[in-house]
């Protein structure tokens, strides 16, 4: 479903991805591990198509058409989601409004029915209950004064409701409870199916205990310098990154 | 002398209608006040950025018979409501207890004098538009509220012009004075049928006494062509409150001087205001802040969206006098402009006499943020529909603070109109 | 804050003596005939004489600025002599070791470098007193480099093409009531070409003396960057102590060619005049550059002299991605006023400008921030960010903020902030209980306070200018 051939990307005069290649078939759950700064969170933002994030090479394939051709919007529409590893406040703009926009957007292009009103709320509420966040969430403005934790909830909380093909979380994980943890595990589990692929950014093996990826990789330096199975985190948490870096060099 | 809005033959016709030497005496020297002063130029500091030019194209005459109007409705909303049509009072709910009102046109002898000392107490200052309504004011409603007193209801006093005021001058007075520990709502909505030209001249002047708590709407919603330029003075007597509302939609011209004097000390005033000219509508307003005593505390929020070929103008202007230690006083402006013919002049001031004080202001002129634009459209939401979602949160954020449900009810729709230009977008805003 | 602090710090001024020379100055007035006089004793061309006496009559029909938030007597400008040279400098002498010694020693005395090799030798320098350049070191080696600097009376006649083109060009003889004057009766200044691409090897400064008393200093400076040059310039200025007020009106301009930088910093130390607010030079100044494509001009100021200031450093934004930088900390104490600011005209696209103003007031002085940024219809994507903050001490005197917020662009972006804070109690007793004495603890808060200015000014100002401050705030805490 997701192709990444060869990858170059940059942030305004810096260069941080550096041929970066990685296959997601649908079904699968693939973890992304890496020291800080590698370049993960920018290869979200990349596929979602932030402003400012430059690709200077290579492809990107999704559901077989070129990804990078559409506009961050379109992309959405189509099925990409990525839970952000720091989400912007938006204060003003309730969540609820935020939320009914968003589903009635993503429904709309995939020639669904948009919701009423009222099943709107009652799933949103629904869903609220399912990631432990108080209906009164849903009042506020978007990730207006939440806590760290809440903002990532309410991240989990728009991918249940948009059921995204492809879901990127990054570092939803951070900051989180053990509870927490747990019901983001719950979450993404809950929508592992065989027609959706999933990619968890995190710094920590605990996480995979309860999302069993089928592939963890290593990204250094801007690229996938590792890939293995479940045992492979378990290895980094034991020894770090620096034994990579020999391996590589 | 002169007389630039061809008014003195109404001031004269209006003296000759009186018996009441006092008011004839207290409104010729506003005349003469007034015809002294040089008509604002683009060199005057406080019209640096409002021309009046506009103003000099009709001979203004005062309405001699009000018109018929409903003004602005309120659904499901429990209130004692006042209506004046074209500056004369048209109908009146029952007053609750504790509540008088004074008609300065119907006074009896007694209140005659009762007049005579409250309108000398106060100040028309170098507003030229404060001192034109006093020279010109054949109507002033003076309510008064007993100490001690809680109104359940809000009080609305409902301003309409109406469809028969094309060509008029409407100046009216509002006074409100506020007992020791009483508590109430004022909603005070200016709204017009006519097709103008139509010039409004309101001044409201509000006493909050010792330990009362007022909120207060003053939301400014003619459409048209309407030139609105009146003042707002408020005082705050010692450990009162006042939250205080305000809002201009529509009409071609508009201006407010708001002035909130601290006259006692520990008393609380949060100030807010939202403008949306569009069109080629002009708002301008002009607040200040007097921290004449020690302990006060002000926080002032205005924000406005200039689209098309509108323009807005603020100025917010912070004083602590001498003597008042221990103020904290914040302003904060903030403007978004979304087309490039559009123009925003602002001009926060401090102006600073004590030093054990804490003052700040901000001021900016943005577009919507672009991490916040990303998020949407990381969401499938379109770039418009964003757009719209955000200029309307903007404004929500201050609206969401309003205690009054029923406010809310009457102007969330109002705005949701006025940035979504189609229903379709509307609908996630209500 | 404690009162016997008040007691042991004494304020001096430690530019206010006299120096003992004779001197030739014309009589008070101002008329046609003065500004004849002026040309002539500076043999000026023709054309010279003529853009004065326009400028002369365009005065005459101009009144004073009232806007300002000073307020004082208004000069008598027939009172006023209009032009003053040290008898000696009437010679003509030639080179720098000509110079009467008096003269060189009023320099020495201020700290200036009037030897090429002396320890700063990394600092060109120009000497004005009263209405005439004393001298102007390095002029070799800047010659070398292809940069010109020397008394603007000598490029009149050396460089008539580059004076003819740029003087008035950014400030117009019509521009205010003190530059029409300044235009009619300029006496001396320095004047500035750095060619194309050349990085000015060495720093330029300009020291300013009134030593004369009833005299007024009318300076004129003018600075020409063409393309791709850089160059830093240094501004210096005290007077000595008299009763009465005396006047400096200066124009500055600069011009920055495309891709060229500007960098102009002013230590100002006029006379403010006694702690009874009597005497202090009136300080009303005229300056602004124009930045073209790509350049950038940034002013530093440190102003802690003068009895009244008026004086708003400016920036035309012309040129798309052209950058306008304004650094000031305005100190005022005893009966000193301040109106001081900046405007940031941004025309072209993708301008930036950058405004951080920090004013300090003690005692009964009054200190007022006023500042304009105006986004024109064409500033796409224009940016200013501009912080203005206020620190009082002592509850006598008054902060000031005025700034102007004009924008026709919706694609540019303003930020504008301000605040108020005092020297607390809180702060002076933690330093003090940590063993640090109010003054030193003051001077330290009073430091990090304009920290972010300071940063701006090359090293040895820098440091002069936290001296000058912590000799200006002598005497204010208590
Ligand atoms: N706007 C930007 N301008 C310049 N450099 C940037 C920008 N954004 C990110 N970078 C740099 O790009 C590199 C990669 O950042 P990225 O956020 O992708 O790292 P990461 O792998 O997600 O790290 P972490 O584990 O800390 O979240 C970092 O060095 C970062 O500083
Ligand atoms: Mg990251």
């Amino acid at each position: 479903m997701l192709n990444i051939n060869d990858l170059h990307a940059r942030v305004e005069d810096t260069a941080i991805l550096h041929g970066l290649n990685l296959e997601v078939k649908p079904g699968e759950v693939h973890a992304i591990m890496g020291p800080n700064g590698a370049g993960k969170s920018t290869l979200g933002n990349v596929l979602a198509g932030r402003p400012g994030y430059e690709v200077t090479g290579g492809t990107v394939t999704y559901k077989g058409s070129d990804l990078l051709e559409l506009e961050a919007e379109d992309r959405a529409r189509a099925g990409v989601f990525l839970a952000f590893q720091y989400p912007v406040e938006i204060p003003g703009v309730s969540n609820m409004e935020f939320l009914k926009a968003s589903v009635d957007a993503i429904r709309t292009a995939r020639g669904e029915e948009a919701m009423s009103s009222m099943d709107f709320i009652k799933l949103a509420r629904e869903k609220c209950k399912a990631v432990d966040l108080p209906q009164d969430f849903l009042k506020r403005g978007v990730n207006e004064g939440f806590s760290g934790g809440e903002k990532k909830r309410n991240e989990l909380l728009q991918m249940m409701l948009l059921e995204p093909s492809l879901c990127i979380l990054d570092e939803t994980d951070s900051g989180l409870d053990i509870d927490a943890l747990q019901v983001v595990a719950r979450g993404v589990n809950a929508l592992r199916s065989p027609d959706r692929g999933i990619i968890v950014v995190t710094h920590y093996q605990r996480l995979l205990d309860y999302i069993v990826p089928d592939y963890v990789h290593v990204l250094a330096k801007g690229r996938i310098v590792k890939s293995g199975g479940r045992e492979l985190a378990l290895e980094l948490e034991k020894h770090g990154y620096s034994w990579i870096d020999e391996e590589v060099a | 002398m002169s007389d630039p809005m061809q008014a003195e033959q109404a001031h004269q016709g209006l003296q000759a209608q009186s018996d009441w030497g006092w008011l004839k005496d207290w409104r010729a020297s506003a005349w003469s006040q007034f015809a002294a002063t040089p008509w604002p130029t683009r060199k005057t500091e406080a019209w640096k950025y409002t021309p009046l030019k506009s103003m000099l194209d009709t001979e203004w005459s005062l309405a001699e018979q009000p018109g018929t109007g409903t003004g602005t409705v309120f659904e499901d909303w429990d209130r004692t409501v006042i209506t004046l049509v074209d500056g004369k009072v048209a109908d009146h709910d029952a007053l609750p207890e504790g509540v008088t009102v004074r008609l300065l046109s119907k006074a009896t002898p007694e209140q005659r004098a009762q007049f005579e000392d409250r309108l000398s107490k106060t100040l028309a200052g170098d507003q030229l538009f404060t001192t034109f309504n006093q020279a010109l004011l054949a109507e002033a409603v003076w309510i008064d509220v007993a100490p001690e007193t809680v109104l359940e209801k809000p009080l609305h006093i409902n301003q309409v012009l109406s469809s028969s005021a094309n060509g008029r001058a409407v100046p009216v007075r509002l006074m409100l004075d506020l007992g020791g520990r009483s508590q109430m709502t004022l909603v005070e909505t200016f709204s017009s049928e006519s097709d103008g030209p139509v010039f409004i001249n309101p001044v409201t002047e509000i006493e909050v006494g010792d330990s009362a708590k007022l909120t207060h709407y003053h939301l400014l919603l003619e459409t048209g062509d309407v030139r609105h330029l009146g003042s707002v003075q408020a005082v705050l007597r010692a450990h009162s409150q006042m939250n205080s509302f305000h809002m201009a939609l529509g009409g071609v011209l508009k201006r407010k001087d708001i002035v909130v004097r601290h006259c006692g000390s520990g008393a609380h005033l949060q100030l807010n205001g939202v403008y949306l000219p569009k069109g080629k509508e002009h708002v301008d307003y002009h607040t200040t802040l007097e921290h004449e005593v020690p302990h006060g505390t002000s926080n002032e929020v205005f924000r406005g969206i200039i689209g098309d070929e509108a323009k807005a103008v603020f100025n917010g202007r912070i004083h602590i006098h001498k003597d008042a230690q221990k103020t904290l006083a914040e302003l904060s402006n903030k403007n978004l402009l979304t087309s490039h013919k559009a123009e925003i002049n602002t001009k926060p001031e401090l102006e600073i006499y004590a030093d054990d004080v804490k003052c700040a202001h901000g001021a900016t002129v943005a577009q919507l943020d672009k991490g916040s634009m990303f998020y949407f459209l990381s969401r499938g939401i379109s770039r418009q529909e964003a757009e719209v979602m955000m200029s309307f949160g903007f404004i929500n954020e201050l609206l969401e603070t309003l205690d009054d449900e029923p406010v809310k009810q009457l102007l969330r729709p109002m705005l949701a109109a006025l940035f979504a230009k189609e229903d379709e977008l509307a609908r996630h805003l209500v | 804050m404690s009162e016997n602090i008040d007691q042991y710090l004494k304020s001096e001024y430690s530019a206010g003596w006299i120096t003992d020379i004779e001197s030739l100055t014309i009589p008070p007035g101002l008329n046609e005939d003065v500004i004849r006089l002026i040309s002539a004793k500076k043999q000026e061309p023709e054309w010279m004489l003529e853009w004065r006496l326009k400028a002369y009559r365009a005065w005459l029909e101009m009144k004073e600025p009232e806007w300002a938030h000073v307020v004082y007597p208004k000069p008598d400008f027939q009172a006023l002599s209009y032009y003053s040279s040290p008898k000696s400098m009437e010679d003509g002498p030639q080179s720098l070791d000509e110079v009467d010694p008096e003269l060189l020693r009023t320099y020495e005395k201020l700290g200036i470098p009037v030897h090429e090799q002396e320890v700063l030798a990394g600092v060109a320098v120009d000497m004005v007193f009263d209405s005439v350049s004393v001298g102007t070191t390095f002029r070799q080696k800047l010659k070398d480099a292809g940069v010109i600097f020397c008394p603007i009376s000598e490029a009149v006649h050396e460089y008539p093409e580059l004076v003819k083109k740029y003087l008035g060009s950014v400030v117009p003889q019509k521009d205010n009531f003190y530059a029409a004057l300044n235009s009619a009766v300029f006496s001396d200044g320095s004047f500035v070409y750095i060619p194309k691409g050349v990085r000015c090897p060495m720093e330029l400064s300009t020291y300013f003396r009134i030593n004369e008393a009833k005299t007024g200093q009318f300076e004129r400076t003018l600075i020409i960057a063409d393309e791709g040059s850089q160059v830093s310039y240094l501004e210096g200025c005290t007077a000595p102590m008299r009763d009465e007020n005396q006047l400096h009106a200066a124009v500055v301009e600069l011009v920055a060619l495309d891709d060229a930088d500007i960098k102009y910093s002013t230590v100002q130390n006029w006379y403010p005049g006694d702690a009874e607010g009597k005497g202090g030079i009136y300080n009303f100044v005229t300056k602004r550059g124009i930045a073209h494509t790509r350049s950038k001009i940034s002013w530093t100021q440190v102003e802690t002299g003068s009895a009244v200031t008026w004086k708003y450093p400016s920036c035309i934004l012309k040129g798309d991605d052209s950058i306008g930088e304004f650094y000031s900390v305005a100190l005022t104490s005893n009966h000193q006023q301040a109106d001081t600011g900046t405007k940031m005209i941004h025309l072209g696209k993708n301008t930036r400008s950058t405004i951080i103003a920090k004013g300090i007031s003690a005692k009964q002085s009054s200190n007022s921030y006023r500042g304009l940024v105006k986004m024109n219809p064409g500033a796409e994507g224009a940016r200013n960010y501009t912080q203005c903050d206020s620190l009082l001490i002592g509850d006598k005197c008054g902060a000031h903020t005025f700034p102007y917020i004009e924008s026709k662009n919706p694609t540019a972006v303003i930020e504008h902030e301000a605040t108020t804070s005092k020297v607390s109690d809180d702060q002076l007793f933690l330093c003090q209980q940590r063993g640090i004495d109010a003054e030193k603890a003051v001077s330290m808060i009073v430091n990090g306070f304009c920290k972010d200015v300071f940063r701006e000014l090359p090293m040895e100002f820098a440091v002069e200018a936290g001296k000058l401050l912590e000799v200006s705030l002598e005497g204010a805490v208590g």
